[in-house]
């Protein structure tokens, strides 16, 4: 398991890197594929197989899809390039080490919180063993469709507003 | 799944996080700043599934679906903006798109 973590954390790292880096849009496209795909096998080690799925499907699919199809059709020709010497990406580059270990540091102490079993002690309503018997889509849906039905039905109003935003913003306006 | 690994997963979720805000900060093409913002969202999901694992509830998950509804919203009117900008002329770059600035 925690080979299949490394691994899939390393693709994940570097596409990310790959993603901001890159000089030329299509390859920042191609390297965040590379990063999702890497998330959702990291998602499958969670034992969130149906959220692995999704992220598949709507992010790799349709997503990066849209993304490439925009990148073809305005064919940006300019090549950035970042100077990793210039003040901006320095600073940048300075403060994201300084978040990540920060953040991991703080996790570090939250695990001795945990060998004190305060943490992980306690099993929450959705025990491996229960998600197993239920499976994994059906114990999801069932709270998504009662516990979580308001946040649910925002998000598919959340989805129209988007759509009706898109069709409003790419019409054709009138010469005047 | 060992439980060593927690902290694995959110000191992953957030070198993403922190890759991709750099990502927004130092780019100047839009599209390559949206893909970026996709990279945070998608490292805030990863935190979210592990918390959720480790804690063994379901709303970690649930979470995560909606922000990959919220993600996919955000590209399609970010993707219709971006378009909107190019066709009234002006180049691709956020540092000369500043006129609301003004």
């Amino acid at each position: 398991m925690s080979v299949i973590f490394g691994l899939a954390a390393a693709v994940a790292v570097v596409a990310a890197l790959g993603v901001v880096v890159a000089q030329r849009t299509l390859y920042s496209a191609l390297a965040l594929v590379a990063n999702m795909v890497a998330l959702a096998v990291l998602f499958l080690t969670l034992d969130a197989q149906f959220l692995a799925a999704v992220q598949i499907i709507v992010y790799a699919g349709a997503v990066m899809v849209l993304f490439v199809f925009i990148i073809a059709l305005l064919s940006p020709g300019a090549q950035e390039r970042l100077h990793p010497l210039e003040a901006r990406v320095l600073i940048g580059g300075l403060a994201a080490v300084a978040f990540t270990v920060v953040v991991a540091r703080l996790t570090l102490n939250g695990v001795s919180v945990a060998a004190s079993g305060r943490f992980y002690g306690r099993l929450g309503p959705f025990a491996p063993v229960l998600v197993d018997r239920h499976g994994q889509v059906q114990t999801l849906g069932e709270q998504l469709f009662t516990t979580f039905l308001l946040p649910f039905e925002l998000s598919s109003l959340l989805l129209l507003v988007a759509a009706v935003g898109a069709v409003y913003l790419s019409r054709r306006r009138r010469a005047s | 799944m060992n439980h060593n690994l927690f902290p694995g997963f959110i000191g992953l979720s957030a070198a993403l996080f922190a890759i991709g805000a750099v990502g927004v900060l130092v780019r100047r093409n839009p599209i390559v700043v949206f893909m970026c913002i996709e990279l945070m969202l998608n490292a805030g999901n990863l935190a979210l599934i592990a918390f959720g694992r480790f804690t063994h509830t379901m709303d970690g998950q649930v979470f995560a679906l909606i922000v990959i509804t919220v993600a996919a919203s955000e590209v399609v009117v970010g993707l219709a903006l971006i378009t909107g900008v190019f066709r009234s002329g002006r180049g691709l770059d956020v540092d000369e798109l500043s006129e609301m600035r003004e």
